[in-house]
């Protein structure tokens, strides 16, 4: 019966090209546009790195023409009197941290014989308290690692895997930047985006009182109304007696920082999705169109002994050979780009991007089949011989 | 072999009542030729359509080779059509974009027969209608008299009991629905295939055993 099937599908090869063309295509659109989408959607389910609920930033005034001792002092004010408020449970100074600002400081040496480049990050020994960061390995800064011999640093999983093939690196010397003693590793800092790739990162510690430091990170008590700034900035106003800080919650900047991926991300979402109506409707509507001009055909069939799902089977049959054929066609296609590494995605979104088109494409064709199928076998044999 | 009790046919539509076979009691032996005329309408191919389990009557009682078909059910149904049955129709019904000896095997399909009988069955068949050459054609490349007979090696390559012939001959000139009449009689003395045709032509008819005539779904004689 299949032979039967393939030779009824080779002598229509010229209508049946069309409908061939048309689900490959929709394969290779859904391919490319699923491929981009199950990038954007590993990214956002892999780990941060960090809390962003209840979480605020305050940007303070440039610091660097004040006098040391000036700064020493009111910084040291500032930590102390934010952490005796009610909601505030950490507070934390940093250099050039911008989360989802775009913003991003990065820098590459190969001082230890390759080639590394990393973000840096420039942060006091409260940063990963403040941001409930996961310290997998060692531990996270501490004051009096500022008077060790060596300097620490602190690496992210990334950096250990990309350049030191995964090795257990705590205790170990890493010239970059400097001659730095690595002295724990996170899991994550993804701060540039949800959507953002975890790149190798590296953390480098600064005294709290360093000019640079401006930066404040607060970690808040859970649930602290958006109220409660109006407090947090009249103690700081106070105490810096300047009112052009700027006070930012960083849940906030995360969700209008990932909307410019989401919108675009919607919209070729939908486009795919009209493009599935849109095959399936044409494709339900040829199937229906063929089976009426084939009434003759079941007639017939059933006359010299089809059994009604005879009749659907075959019909059923004729459009997955079709399509199976179409998405073969398509995979051997689309398969190429990850195994030539075409583009920018890693291969392993590809692949799920292949395995998903296929299954798409394989339930909406038999959707779309079965209901004209139904119908071609519930067609009264001595009604369908009557009419040509 | 074939056997009608009491037949009717009635077909009701929303808005009137037909009755296409009015009581027809029949009575058809094995090995029989009937021809079955009538006007236009008369209820000719109800018959046929009766006889050949493609139609279920409305009242009465059939009986074929013995068996009482109409408590079938759908698979026995087609189960016997598959193996007793072969069917000729006026429009030949040949599947456009088969060849000829695929049109020809399609009822062996429905049995389980290898695809090597299929074709040399097939190939028989055809030789029988004098087809043989043609194998490999398409039905849009035949004259009409060798798509019937291309039709008559389907509905013989199974070998049935019961050829239902329905106006056979009306699509072809004389020659040809001679031609094709001749293979029809030496079915039936030859193979003792017995043979229902619906036919419009006399000549045809007195080449036949017997002759049915029928008026309004009566049967007159
Ligand atoms: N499916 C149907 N629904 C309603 N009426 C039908 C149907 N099939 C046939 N009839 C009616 O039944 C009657 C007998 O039809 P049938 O096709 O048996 O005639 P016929 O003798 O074969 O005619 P012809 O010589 O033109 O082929 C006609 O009046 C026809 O209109
Ligand atoms: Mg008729």
């Amino acid at each position: 019966m299949i032979k039967h099937i393939f030779k009824l599908i080779w002598n229509k090869r010229r209508s049946n090209a069309l409908i061939l063309i048309e689900i490959f295509l929709a394969f290779l659109v859904l391919f490319a546009v699923l491929s981009y989408v199950i990038y954007n959607m590993r990214m956002l389910s892999a780990p941060l790195g960090f809390e962003t609920k209840d979480k605020w930033m305050v940007y303070l005034d440039d610091l660097s023409s004040k006098d040391s001792l000036e700064v020493l002092e009111m910084k040291n004010t500032l930590h102390r009197e934010l952490l005796n408020l009610d909601n505030i449970e950490s507070v934390s100074y940093t250099e050039n941290i911008n989360p989802y600002s775009g913003n991003q400081s990065r820098t590459g040496g190969d001082a230890m014989g390759f080639n590394i480049s990393s973000l840096l990050a420039f942060v006091d020994s409260d940063f990963a308290n403040a941001l409930d960061m996961n310290v997998v390995q060692g531990r996270w800064f501490q004051e009096e690692d500022l008077n060790s011999t060596y300097p620490s640093i602190i690496l992210n999983q990334a950096f250990i895997d990309e350049y030191f093939g995964g090795k257990n690196m705590i205790d170990s010397m890493l010239l970059f930047r400097g001659e730095h003693k690595v002295i724990g590793v996170v899991d994550a800092f993804r701060y540039l985006g949800e959507f953002s790739e975890n790149q190798p990162h590296a953390f480098y510690q600064v005294p709290r009182h360093s000019k640079e430091a401006n930066n404040l990170v607060l970690g808040m008590a859970p649930n602290t109304p958006a109220a409660y700034e109006e407090k947090v900035n009249n103690l700081i106003s106070d105490i810096t007696k300047s009112s052009s800080f700027i006070i930012k919650n960083i849940d906030q900047m995360k969700k209008s920082d990932s909307r410019d991926t989401w919108i675009p991300l919607i919209a070729l979402l939908s486009i795919c999705g009209f493009l599935c109506i849109n095959v399936a409707l044409g494709l339900f509507g040829v199937l229906w169109y063929n089976i009426n001009k084939r009434r003759g055909e079941i007639g017939l069939r059933r006359a010299v002994g089809a059994h009604s799902s005879d009749i659907s089977k075959q019909f059923i049959f004729e459009i997955l050979i079709l399509t199976f054929i179409a998405v073969f066609l398509g995979i051997f296609f689309a398969i190429q780009v990850p195994l030539l590494k075409i583009g920018p995605l890693e291969p392993i979104n590809m692949y799920y991007a292949i395995a998903i088109s296929t299954g798409i494409i394989l339930t909406l064709v038999t959707l779309c089949a079965l209901h004209p199928s139904w119908q071609a076998s519930k067609l009264h044999p001595a009604t369908a011989l009557h009419e040509d | 072999m074939i056997q009608l009790e009491n037949v009717s046919k009635v077909y009701r539509t929303k808005t009137i009542e037909t009755t296409a076979l009015n009581e027809i009691n029949l009575t058809i032996s094995e090995g029989e030729f009937v021809s079955i005329m009538g006007p236009s309408g008369c209820g000719k191919s109800t018959l046929l359509n009766v006889i050949g389990l493609l139609d279920e009557p409305t009242e009465g009682k059939i009986t074929v080779a013995g068996e009482s078909v109409q408590n079938y059910n759908s698979k026995a149904t087609s189960k016997f059509r598959n193996q007793k049955l072969g069917f000729i129709f006026q429009s030949f019904h040949l599947i456009p974009d088969l060849s000829v000896i695929d049109n020809v095997e399609l009822p062996l399909l429905y049995r389980n027969v290898s695809a090597k009988e299929r074709k040399e069955l097939s190939a028989a068949a055809l030789e029988s209608v004098g087809l043989k050459n043609r194998m490999d054609h398409f039905p849009s490349q035949l004259s009409g008299g060798q798509k019937q007979r291309v039709a008559i090696a389907r509905a013989i390559v199974g070998n049935p009991a019961i050829l239902l012939a329905d106006e056979p001959t009306g699509n072809l000139d004389s020659h040809m629905g001679n031609e094709v009449m001749d293979i029809l009689l030496k079915l039936n003395q030859e193979q003792n295939t017995t043979i229902v045709m619906v036919t419009h032509d006399e000549n045809m008819a007195k080449r036949t055993n017997r002759l049915l005539r029928l008026y309004d779904g009566s049967q007159v004689a």
